[in-house]
């Protein structure tokens, strides 16, 4: 099982939980296992073309994935995900 | 203490000014607490839609659902994540480390919001895990337009510290 860590804005769809658990073999599949687990929380992670949002960064254990192979990326189980807004604020 | 060579607090300064009266955002990146590298990243916050705004909650979501998402960009800011993860790739193949991410305030003084605050401490939940060094948070206020006002600040225990700022 890979270990996602789950951000704050998104923990409404996980019933609060910061971290779950899926079995996905790359990041594609971990965000299809997680919107079986928690529908409706794949259209938080992904635009209409199936793209990660641009405000959202998808880190596998410490490498941006977009620097691996994208959604391609392949998991192990002992990997960890950790989905994060990027910064932002304002006055 | 945090040195920023005045080179690239005028280039924050242009990048604040060039976007006014939308908010800018970057990131400052260097070693010893001595900044070195200045990387503007746009601020995508006029591109969200209102379903994507879920990050802010309580009253700074509900002053920028009474916005056009154009006007939410003057009150606000949202980095884009690939800019931000391409910026914080080359800090580290540059073997130099990630010193503060920066907004300005356009018609407001240089202190972090609420708002700063709360997205300054969600951040550094996730922070250990990508190895990253805590960052300060600097604004530049453009409230007086004609001098404007840059000061850094530690953003810990849900309290800002200000930090001081050298320019050399």
């Amino acid at each position: 099982m890979t270990k996602v860590r789950i951000p704050t804005p998104l923990r409404p769809k996980t019933g609060g939980k910061s971290e779950v658990e899926v079995q996905a073999s790359s990041i594609a599949e971990m965000i299809d296992s997680l919107e079986s687990a928690y529908p409706g929380i794949k259209e938080r992670l992904c635009d209409e073309s199936g793209e990660i949002r641009r405000f959202l960064n998808i880190y596998l254990n410490e490498e941006d994935i977009r620097f691996l192979e994208g959604k391609e990326t392949p998991l192990k189980d002992s990997d960890e995900v950790s989905i994060i807004p990027a910064i932002a604020g304002g006055k | 203490m945090l040195t920023i060579p005045t080179s690239i607090a005028e280039e924050m300064i242009a990048h604040a000014r060039k976007l006014d009266p939308h908010e800018c955002c970057g990131i400052l990146g260097g070693k010893d607490h001595t900044v070195s590298q200045h990387y503007p990243i746009t601020n995508i916050l006029a591109n969200l839609s209102e379903d994507e705004l879920g990050r802010f909650d309580g009253p700074k979501l509900s002053d920028l659902k009474q916005l056009s998402p154009e006007e939410r960009a003057d009150i606000a800011f949202q980095m884009d994540s690939q800019e931000m993860g391409k910026a914080l790739r080359d800090i580290r193949d540059k073997s130099i480390s990630l010193q503060a991410f920066y907004h300005s305030h356009t018609f407001s003084p240089a202190r972090p919001s609420q708002t700063d605050i709360t997205i300054a401490m969600e951040f550094e939940s996730y922070r250990e895990k990508l190895n990253l060094p805590e960052p300060l948070h600097l604004i530049i206020s453009l409230l007086d337009k004609s001098s404007p006002d840059i000061r850094a600040y530690r953003i810990v225990n849900h309290e800002s510290l200000e930090i001081r700022t050298i320019l050399t």
